[in-house]
């Protein structure tokens, strides 16, 4: 399963973003893209301390500045729904293939599997096998993410 | 198989994360992709310090940015299930300075 | 490419990895890829009494990018190799 896949799931969810600077915004995630780039509804933004607050009814963050996101739990089983629903679709991203290749050098060895293999890799993650026991499993994650450190 | 050192191995298995911000998260490793993002499910802080052991914060299912990533560990559970964090002392990981 | 085919090379050595963050890993380089990420086995961690975080881990990927050093197996050095192999870089070969 790919991030940005379990990401594009989260549309509509509650999420918290930590930003590379410390602070952190709450909100709904309306939408996102390949560069992680987010916009995001009924903001909560906290200083990195947590000491001070802002509401703004909508943001943008770059995706470069986020240093990680915390999504509902039930998310994860929406990615599996979707994926299954179109699992011929080939994962976007990966897959880089081709290129120059060396001739000779230092290490002349044939890469191992380097290229190609983070391909069947990709494949192998849409597929499924996944063991979370049981759908109803999980609890309490509607109310989503509003957690903070400290 | 397996060349280079992607993350496939890892898949569904436990592994522990050092962050470039010196947290540790350790989860169960759903997804990842080329920049190393990674998806974490089930994950949790464990927290370092000198004055009592390690304290462990839930989180949750959490999307880690690539570029904020040190290390990806496999997690030995056996070696894990024998650790007394309770008496593990220590300061927290430094910062990554680029 | 130059380094990327040369820590191929290497892949079952003994090497020590420093990070940016001043942890070292020492363990057996199981292989590498285009962005010097780097996978280890049979690791431990240097100085384990001051970075104790690594205990329950044996096997890691290390990103390429937090990478301080990596130190080598003298035997691993074929300094002549390198020569070529740098020579014919800048020639842009």
């Amino acid at each position: 399963m790919l991030p940005l896949s379990l990401l594009k799931s989260a549309q509509g969810h509650p999420m918290l973003v930590e930003l590379k600077n410390g602070e952190t915004y709450n909100g709904h995630l309306v939408n996102c893209d390949t560069w992680m780039n987010i916009h995001l509804r009924e903001v909560i933004c906290t200083s990195k301390d947590g000491d001070r607050f802002w509401r703004m009814p909508e943001c943008y963050i770059r995706g470069n500045t986020i240093k990680y996101l915390r999504v509902p739990d039930e998310v994860i089983d929406k990615v599996q729904e979707e994926t299954k629903s179109r699992s011929d679709r080939k994962p976007p991203g990966v897959g880089r293939g081709r290129g120059r290749g060396r001739e000779d050098g230092p290490g002349g060895r044939q890469p191992k599997g380097i290229g190609r293999g983070l391909d069947d890799g990709g494949a192998k993650g849409m597929g499924g096998g996944r063991g979370r026991g049981g759908s109803g499993g999980k609890a309490g994650g509607s109310r989503g993410a509003g957690r903070g450190r400290g | 198989m397996s060349g280079g050192p992607g993350l496939e191995s890892l898949v569904d298995q436990t592994i522990s994360v050092i962050t470039n911000d010196g947290r540790n998260i350790v989860g169960v490793l759903k997804g990842f992709d080329q920049a190393t993002n990674i998806i974490l499910d089930e994950s949790h802080e464990r927290v370092y310090s000198t004055k009592e052991g390690v304290q462990q914060l839930v989180l949750g299912l959490y999307i880690i940015r690539g570029d904020n990533i040190s290390v990806v560990g496999e997690l030995d559970e056996d070696l894990d299930a024998h650790l007394d964090l309770s008496k593990l002392r220590a300061h927290p990981l430094k910062p990554v300075i680029h | 490419m130059l380094f990327f085919s040369y820590f191929k090379d290497l892949v079952g050595r003994e090497v020590t990895v420093e990070l940016k963050n001043d942890l070292a890993i020492r363990g057996t380089l199981h292989s590498v890829d285009q962005y010097l990420n780097i996978k280890l086995e049979n690791t431990r961690v240097v100085d384990q009494d001051k970075y104790p975080h690594m205990l329950s881990v044996r096997n890691c990927f290390i990103r390429g990018s937090v990478v301080r050093y990596v130190q080598l197996p003298p035997e691993g050095v074929d300094i002549e190799l390198l020569h070529d192999a740098t020579r014919r870089e800048a020639r842009g070969g």
